[in-house]
């Protein structure tokens, strides 16, 4: 629980959209699963007193928390608009917004987040499918039933290839503590290093899976920073120079950032790096 | 999207850095017009996207009675396998010094970097291993709108002042032009001032809407339609297809292809929302690949619906196998219908890749 737990509220900028109106429908059921408050107001300019889901929709972030006892959002503005909702949130006063659409400009993101760290405000993403403590709280849109409750936490830029390893976890009954999608853009708001800080002083993870992918070092950073037992697994070996594997961050540039340095400066810190997906659960169970 | 030298030029001409007076032309007569507006030696430049184009011998240096056959010679001169569309053909400056400057983002401070070297004209990379003392660097604020002149300070010690409004303007270009890199090697220094060289601007593709570009010229054919269908495609030189739902999950899926000493044709997200027309699509875009034996599905989601793609894969109707792996609900009715019509489902992502290999290499 490092995001937030049961008793989090929670509202959803972008509400009225199809992607905002599905997410609210599966994050209130998870809730409702788990004696969580789930989304409890939504935000679309324009589409203030419609309902989603039974949910009441507010012009803006300030009326949303006027009416509403919440201090998170989750966002699925689309990518022309996004940056600007990041910043409302911020100024209103929301401690962490979960920023899930993808495509937004990396100028405005760059933006965004410098502004949103002025007002004090957490962001996760742009790009990424949100947080997951199993049991107490799903900011954004992984699938819970893959997960269950345990002391391992992850990190990933990916989202479907996360859903993988909790799969594998959960399958080899290792439960998870908090489930991280830092989002497979370049320039994102919590990197593994910030992501890191929070397990450290979470006294239910013992241990952390770090899933990386090409492009950039932010891999390597994380875990020089950190003392907890790390499992790491890199995406991309296969990889060609300078083409963008799907993701906006994931690409070898100028030489750098592939997976093979990568995977032997992490093996280089003594950190194990997993070779494929279904070798990590085995890797998670030495550290503990 | 990478633009070319001359277009990055004038995107930077209109920010105000000085740029050397030149012409674009289409073909080798074109030039005969232009060739009054150039006193006697000039530059003709292979308009190519590909590093390392001068010593590839891309760039002539001539007197300009010979401009027009340097010209003609550079039309018909491949540089590693481009030909070039266009050629700019600049006036001869005479140079004092070279300098490097560009512009990134950098993805652990999230914010614009400016990397200025005193030695420009040769590859940074070489200048970080031969002379790093003469490396400056300097991150700031994204919210400013200009370079803090403590910082322009910094970058230049003891380079002349005048390079300062060159950098402020290529930092308001960079802005402006929604650029993860703009770069400027060599910023050169002359007795008529200071001017870009050469120009290097690479936009975000994120933004290319609203920078009014329409088509992203750095992706093939296929890849644009892949594009335009909404999924993330990469042309890649194996025999094994390769679908997926995520861009990480397949690459990873690439990786555990190359593990077991495959090889991958491509790399193909769908993206959220696999459904039975999108995976219709995608089969068929995969099994249009000249070299494509087999194609491995490997979809993961907690709300994708298996019977749905196994109709997509179905209505695709493809000479080649298909072998799924599909997680998510119906997965029963999914793996009925794909048996039915002599397509495979297995259990992990594992055995798909190691079914597809065997029968890759078969």
């Amino acid at each position: 629980m490092i995001y937030g737990d049961h008793t989090t509220g929670i509202i959803v900028q972008g509400a009225t959209g199809n992607q905002g109106a599905f997410h609210i429908n599966l994050m209130n059921q998870y809730a409702q699963e788990t004696g969580g408050r789930g989304v409890v107001a939504g935000v679309t300019p324009g589409k203030g007193g419609q309902k989603v889901h039974g949910i009441p929709v507010y012009n803006s972030v300030r009326e949303a928390m006027a009416e509403h006892d919440a201090t998170t959002s989750v966002l699925f503005v689309p990518g022309f608009a996004a940056g600007d909702s990041i910043m409302e949130a911020a100024s209103a006063g929301l401690e962490l917004v979960t920023a899930i659409t993808e495509g937004i400009p990396v100028h405005d993101t760059m933006r965004a987040l410098a502004f949103a760290r002025m007002e004090g405000c957490t962001v996760i993403g742009p790009n990424c499918p949100g947080t997951l403590s199993p049991g107490e709280l799903k900011l954004g849109i992984m699938p819970p039933h893959l997960a269950m409750p345990g002391n391992v936490g992850i990190i990933s830029r990916s989202g479907t290839l996360t859903y993988e390893v909790i799969n594998e976890l959960t399958r080899a009954g290792i439960g998870q503590s908090t489930v991280v999608g830092i989002g497979g853009d370049p320039v994102i708001g919590q990197t593994f290093t910030e992501v890191l800080e929070r397990f450290e002083s979470d006294p239910q993870t013992k241990a952390v899976v770090l899933i990386g992918e090409v492009g950039g070092n932010l891999e390597e950073e994380g875990a020089t920073s950190t003392n907890l037992p790390l499992v790491t697994y890199i995406a991309g070996i296969s990889a060609p120079p300078e083409k963008r594997m799907g993701h906006a961050g994931a690409i070898i540039e100028g030489g750098e950032g592939d997976a093979v340095s990568k995977i032997a400066r992490l093996r280089k810190l003594g950190i194990p790096v997993a070779e494929k997906p279904s070798d990590i659960p085995a890797l998670v169970r030495e550290l503990l | 999207m990478k633009l070319l030298e001359f277009e990055a030029k004038e995107i930077f001409q209109k920010y105000g850095i000085p740029i050397p007076d030149g012409v674009v032309i289409r073909n080798p007569d074109e030039l005969r017009g232009h060739l009054n507006e150039f006193s006697d030696e000039v530059v003709v430049k292979s308009q190519v996207d590909v590093g390392g184009r001068g010593k590839a011998g891309g760039i002539i240096v001539t007197q300009k009675e010979d401009a027009v056959e340097a010209a003609k010679h550079l039309f018909s001169f491949p540089i590693k396998g481009l030909i070039p569309k266009a050629i700019l053909v600049e006036e001869k400056l005479p140079i004092e010094h070279e300098y490097y400057v560009s512009i990134t983002i950098d993805r652990t401070t999230r914010q614009p970097m400016i990397l200025f070297a005193e030695t420009g004209g040769v590859d940074i990379e070489e200048t970080a291993r031969t002379r790093p003392e003469a490396l400056r660097r300097a991150g700031f604020s994204p919210l400013l709108s200009e370079v803090p002149g403590f910082l322009m300070r910094r970058i230049l010690g003891t380079a002349p002042k005048e390079l300062g409004p060159v950098i402020n303007n290529l930092y308001k270009a960079f802005c402006a032009s929604d650029a993860l890199l703009a770069e400027i090697n060599p910023l050169v220094t002359t007795s008529r001032g200071v001017f870009a060289a050469d120009a290097k601007l690479i936009i975000d593709d994120n933004a290319l809407i609203r920078q009014g570009i329409t088509a992203n010229r750095d992706l093939t054919p296929r890849e644009r339609e892949a594009e335009e269908n909404g999924f993330s495609y990469v042309e890649l030189d194996g025999s094994i297809g390769v679908i997926g739902n995520g861009a990480g999950l397949t690459m990873s899926t690439l990786d555990l292809i190359e593990h077991y000493e495959g090889k991958a044709a491509n790399f193909l997200d769908v993206g959220g929302g696999a459904g039975r027309e999108r995976v219709m699509k995608a089969v068929r875009l995969v099994a249009g690949m000249p070299d494509v034996k087999v194609i491995v599905v490997n979809l993961l989601g907690g709300i994708t619906r298996c019977d749905e793609v196994a109709k997509g894969i179905i209505d695709a109707g493809i000479d080649q196998h298909v072998i799924t792996r599909l997680a998510g609900t119906n997965e029963d009715e999914g793996k009925a219908l794909l048996a039915k019509n002599g397509y495979q489902m297995l259990e992990t992502m594992e055995d798909v890749v190691k079914q597809a290999v065997k029968e890759a290499a078969a």
